[in-house]
């Protein structure tokens, strides 16, 4: 296509320009088709990338992260004896800091967490007990949002504790109930600690609801005799799309420190991941299947179009275009066509997104229960995201739809006989 | 060890009263007038840990399902040490339960194996009783985790007696929010003691009583434990022998001792 | 204009065969669209509901009324004097539903092997009769099921592995017997299982009933619970409503539940994703209507000298509209064929050998359910009919408006060229 690249590709342009609004009733028509799959395409892409990043956002902020730092063993064992030593736990925030914000590192939280044994005087069950710094933990976890009763680990109370509706229930806890944890310390001694509840949460999870226990970092190391130490240290990015780049840059920072090992969200979270791609993939063939429906359609006007103007063709092949040209012109006109339906359809597809859905898509009414897939509780209101790579995207798509309906056409076209051209009536 | 039911009310007096009635010392004679809440208490407390004891209990436990006794021989030494093997009924012959500072072993003869009990499972019932696991392990003195302060002193039903009121101190790893307790005033005997909740319900009641001086010093031979929740409940623990001072050394309370008696 | 119907339609259309072809292409692909992914989403919700009740806890469970929601251990069917176990599991698997049902034992205890002890939940199970009710039973990794009336063992993946035990390996079971006493014995680890249930492979072993039994100190005729496998889930309920009949003369104070009575966040789901059928089955179409409206329409405008032609010379509006019409539903035909060749294949392939999507993603939970990468789709006998309803009904409607007007053309502009 050298040709048209020259001065010649002015002419076919300006043909091809006018030959689409000649035709109005089947470009609109034929753009109708594209700007509504686009938009569509648009719309429930951000819809889905909304509703993934929630999701993976609230997998990683109740579990370890988008990245976490701990020691090899702790993932399968979860024991005290498999915690960052203080040196290691040094190391790993050095990294952390090193990385920091322009990173993407939002909040760091060190957590001790230990299994033990919850007990009042109604009752004692296992629990899961988790040692954090209360200010980053509430933005991070943001547990705290699930608050039903009391605050969040209130400042300047050291024995605070808070815990799932459902512990309470069971051990008959109220705020301010005496709870007695009971676990096995940094020696290897079982050894008790009385906390206080001062908040009651419900996540909707019920293994969260009666297993988790928040105490201050503080109280939980005098407790567990780990004075300096942590089992992990959790982080919570920007955006998912930064979990890869950050684990590297902290696995080379780490890498001569053996005691502590990163592990990315899919890694210590493989249920999550494996639930998203699904999700994923389903959209994705949904996608699929909308353009090719849309593609067939555009081919299908290109080709009329070409069909309908063999005399045409013809006469100006006659008049000294080449088969090239002719074909040249038939992909502008699909291309330009494709071009100005597909920017009109993402437009109207962030609009429209943007204008009924950016306070979310509440699908509640459907949902009573709570959702739980892959053990994250899914909120019922959608937020979209819009995202740069979905965008482009989406741009790629008009173009591929553009480009490669208007192929066969354009071929069709390039085939067309002069001599046989000037008998066709239209 | 009851798993699926770790509902069973824990607490911590009742160890210590329970392995205690073998070293309760003689306190005949008295305390002079002006002894302070803390030190009656603490002495009561003493008297029931210290040295060591070997004696023999039969222990009923009623509850809505069924009724058992056994018979267990208990020996201790201080208040870290102790070994508990069940004589009758034939069933539960030889097993034998280990109290090793923190820790809680079962010797099981039937399978001749020796299991560490999982800290997860501190709460549960030992031995189907009202007793918890945590019950054995725990050995704080009660002045340590309690502000005492006298809440009654005179007489009731013709005894003199002093009754206690414990709060437990602000950091005490106690699951009590009070526990009332009632102290013979003549010779420091424990009458009963009542464990309450943060809404002063009571959850548990100890009762003493059957003092017996026949083992040479001055004990109740007698404890009775009875969960508030479960009215018709409860496990009784009587002294059918009891010998205090005896020879025991640490090496007695050892993991090759909880296999083979000596 | 004459002959029979699909004659004139299929002229019509055969006068741009290549055209035809890509509109019926539209509607063939759409039609698949629909098919394949209601029946993509049934069969991830028949695998949810399938797992969620198949793996364990079978689609129907029958108990003493006062066992649930505290299972105690003393609340046996029955009450103390327990019953017939045979006599009940009979009856239960005399509803015609019900394919199969398994009495169990609920208790719980320590497992311990050398140096390690962990916390178990454990069900005794009878091993003839469970394996046709449980998924779980079918889902060995070593070793083989526990013999009945055999001190053996049958535990998970994750148990086996803290334990550090495989099958053949002895452990020591202890469990709180009913009489107060505390039951324990040796026991063989038969086999070991993997389900992909996280706290099923960590904390769950299978003992033979009457093994457990008797570590309990309880009577054969006392168990927990009759379970019943039923075939398609969706019948559990009917089942269950039978059963409350059937079972309140001979086994008064049982309380027979399908699973969407202990599950009832899995019915949301499968509800929500019915909701979702709809989504699809209406945008897909929104796209085929745009598609197909613009070729007919410029079909019926290239050919609106013809039909001038043929009002000139005395047709009818309504004979012109009618071979419109008959064009459309000739086209709707087609696209059905080719959406049926395009469909049905790849639908009975995927049904009877799902393909391994392990490289896409692994094991996940839905409401509880595991969903593991060997996904098969459900036939989605609804939504292929209506699938051809809306795909006729899109051609129809991409025809009508377009003839409409043809049928209106004033004959003598059209043929002056105006």
């Amino acid at each position: 296509m050298s040709r048209f690249l020259d001065g010649h590709a002015g002419v076919l342009g300006r043909l091809a320009l006018r030959n689409v609004r000649r035709q109005g009733r089947r470009s609109i028509l034929t753009s109708l088709a594209m700007v509504v799959g686009i938009g569509l395409l648009v719309f429930s892409r951000s819809m889905a990338d909304g509703g993934h990043e929630d999701w993976i956002d609230a997998g990683v902020r109740l579990g370890s992260g988008h990245v976490t730092i701990q020691s090899p063993d702790f993932a399968t064992r979860r024991t005290l004896a498999e915690r960052l030593s203080p040196t290691d736990l040094e190391a790993a925030l050095a990294a952390v800091s090193d990385v920091g914000r322009e990173g993407g590192i939002l909040e760091t939280a060190t957590r001790l967490e230990v299994r033990g044994l919850a007990s009042s005087p109604g009752g004692a069950l296992p629990v899961v007990v988790a040692g954090v710094e209360p200010d980053v933990e509430s933005r991070f976890s943001q547990l705290d949002e699930r608050l039903i009763d009391g605050e969040y680990l209130p400042d300047g109370d050291e024995l605070a504790a808070f815990v799932g509706v459902d512990l309470a229930e069971r051990l008959d806890l109220q705020l301010g109930s005496r709870l007695v944890l009971t676990g096995q310390d940094a020696a290897g001694d079982i050894s008790g600690q009385l906390v206080r509840v001062r908040g009651i949460f419900r996540s909707g999870l019920p293994e969260v609801d009666t297993r988790i226990v928040h105490v201050r970092l503080g109280i939980a190391r005098d407790w567990l005799g780990a004075e300096g130490s942590a089992t992990s240290v959790a982080l919570l990015l920007e955006s998912s799309s930064l979990v890869d780049r950050s684990a590297r840059r902290l696995g080379q920072l780490l890498a001569d420190v053996p005691g502590a090992d990163v592990l990315t969200w899919p890694e210590a979270m493989p249920e999550l991941e494996a639930a998203v791609r699904m999700d994923d993939f389903g959209d994705y063939v949904f996608h699929i299947i909308t353009l090719i429906i849309v593609a067939l359609a555009v081919i299908n006007t290109i080709l009329m179009s070409v069909l309908n103007r063999t005399r045409e063709f013809g006469v100006t092949r006659a008049l000294g275009m080449t088969r090239r040209d002719t074909g040249a012109q038939v992909m502008i006109e699909g291309v330009l066509l494709s071009a100005v339906s597909g920017f009109v359809g993402i437009v109207l597809g962030l609009a429209v997104t943007w204008v009924f859905f950016r306070n979310g898509l509440d699908f509640s009414g459907l949902m009573e229960n709570g959702m739980e897939a892959a053990g994250v509780i899914i909120d019922p209101v959608i937020y979209p995201k819009f995202r740069l790579p979905t965008l482009l995207g989406s741009v790629g798509f008009v173009f591929a739809i553009g480009v490669g309906a208007s192929i066969y056409p354009a071929y069709r076209a390039t085939r067309i006989e002069v001599a046989e051209a000037m008998k066709f009536e239209a | 060890m009851v798993l699926l039911r770790i509902r069973e009310r824990p607490g911590r007096p009742v160890l210590t009263s329970m392995l205690g009635l073998g070293v309760l010392l003689c306190a005949a004679g008295g305390l002079g007038g002006q002894n302070t809440a803390e030190e009656i208490v603490d002495r009561v407390d003493r008297m029931m840990r210290g040295e060591s004891s070997r004696g023999r209990v039969e222990m009923e436990i009623v509850t809505q399902h069924w009724t058992r006794s056994m018979v267990m021989e208990i020996s201790s030494l201080g208040t870290e040490h102790a070994l508990i093997r069940i004589a009758s009924p034939r069933k539960d012959a030889g097993t034998t339960t280990l109290k090793s500072g923190n820790e809680i072993w079962n010797y099981l003869p039937r399978v001749d194996r020796t299991i560490k009990l999982p800290s997860s499972l501190m709460g549960s019932a030992w031995m189907g009783s009202h007793f918890t696991n945590d019950d054995l392990v725990k050995e704080h003195r009660l002045i340590e985790d309690y502000d005492i302060e006298i809440s009654f002193e005179g007489s009731r039903d013709g005894v003199d007696v002093w009754e206690f009121r414990l709060k437990p101190r602000p950091e005490a790893a106690v699951i009590w929010d009070r526990i009332s307790y009632q102290v013979r005033k003549s010779d420091l005997m424990p009458v009963w003691a009542r464990f309450y909740d943060e809404r002063d319900d009571l959850i548990r009641t100890i009762e003493w009583s059957e003092y017996d001086r026949s083992s040479g010093r001055l004990v109740p031979m007698l404890m009775t434990i009875e969960p508030a929740d479960k009215p018709g409940e409860s496990t009784t623990v009587r002294y059918t022998d009891l010998a205090f001072d005896v020879p025991l050394t640490e090496a007695d309370f050892s993991l090759r001792t909880l296999r083979s008696p000596p | 204009m004459s002959g029979p119907w699909w004659r004139i339609g299929w002229r019509n259309l055969g006068r741009n065969p290549r055209r035809s072809l890509f509109t019926a292409g539209g509607l063939a692909v759409g039609y698949a669209a629909v098919v394949v992914m209601t029946g993509l989403g049934r069969g991830m919700v028949a695998e949810m509901i399938g797992n969620g009740t198949g793996i364990l806890s079978g689609q129907l469970q029958v108990h003493a009324e006062g066992y649930l929601p505290e299972r105690s251990v003393h609340e046996t069917i029955g009450g103390r004097e327990g019953i017939d176990v045979d006599a009940l599991v009979g009856a239960v698997a005399a509803d015609p539903t019900v394919s199969a049902a398994a009495p169990r034992l609920y208790g719980g205890g320590l497992v311990s092997a050398g140096d390690h002890t962990l916390a178990a939940g454990f069900v005794g199970i009878d091993p003839a009769r469970e394996p046709a009710v449980s998924a779980i039973m079918a889902a060995g990794e070593t070793g083989r099921l526990p013999g009945a009336g055999e001190n053996e063992l049958w535990i998970g993946r994750e148990m086996a592995r803290q334990l550090d035990v495989d099958a053949g390996d002895i452990v020591v079971v202890v469990a709180p017997a009913a009489d107060g006493s505390l039951g324990n014995d040796l026991f063989t680890v038969a086999g070991v299982f993997r389900s992909g249930l996280g706290d099923v492979d960590a904390s769950v072993a299978f003992i033979p009933l009457d093994a457990l039994q008797q570590l309990m100190a309880l009577p054969p005729g006392r168990v927990h619970e009759v379970a019943a496998r039923i075939a398609d889930p969706w019948d559990a309920a009917a089942a269950e409503e039978r059963l409350l009949g059937e079972l309140a003369t001979d086994f008064p104070g049982t309380a027979p539940r399908a699973w969407n009575r202990f599950q009832p966040e899995m019915v949301e789901y499968a509800a929500l994703f019915e909701s979702m059928e709809w989504v699809i089955i209406v945008v897909v179409f929104i796209m085929a209507v745009f598609g197909v409206a613009n070729t007919m329409l410029m079909a019926t405008f290239e050919r609106r000298r013809e039909f001038a032609l043929l009002l000139a010379i005395g047709t009818t509006p309504g004979v012109i509209l009618r071979s419109v019409i008959w064009e459309a539903f000739v086209l709707g035909v087609v696209s059905l064929t080719l959406g049926a060749i395009l469909t049905f294949p790849v639908l009975v392939w995927w049904h009877n050998a799902p393909p391994d999507m392990s490289w896409l993603y692994g094991d996940f939970t839905m409401a509880g359910g595991l969903i593991r990468p060997v996904l098969r789709v459900e036939y989605p006998p609804e939504m292929m009919v209506l699938g051809a309803v809306a795909l006729f009904a899109t051609a129809l409607l991409a025809a009508v408006l377009p003839a409409y007007r043809a049928g209106r053309l004033p004959p003598a502009d059209t043929l002056a060229g105006r």
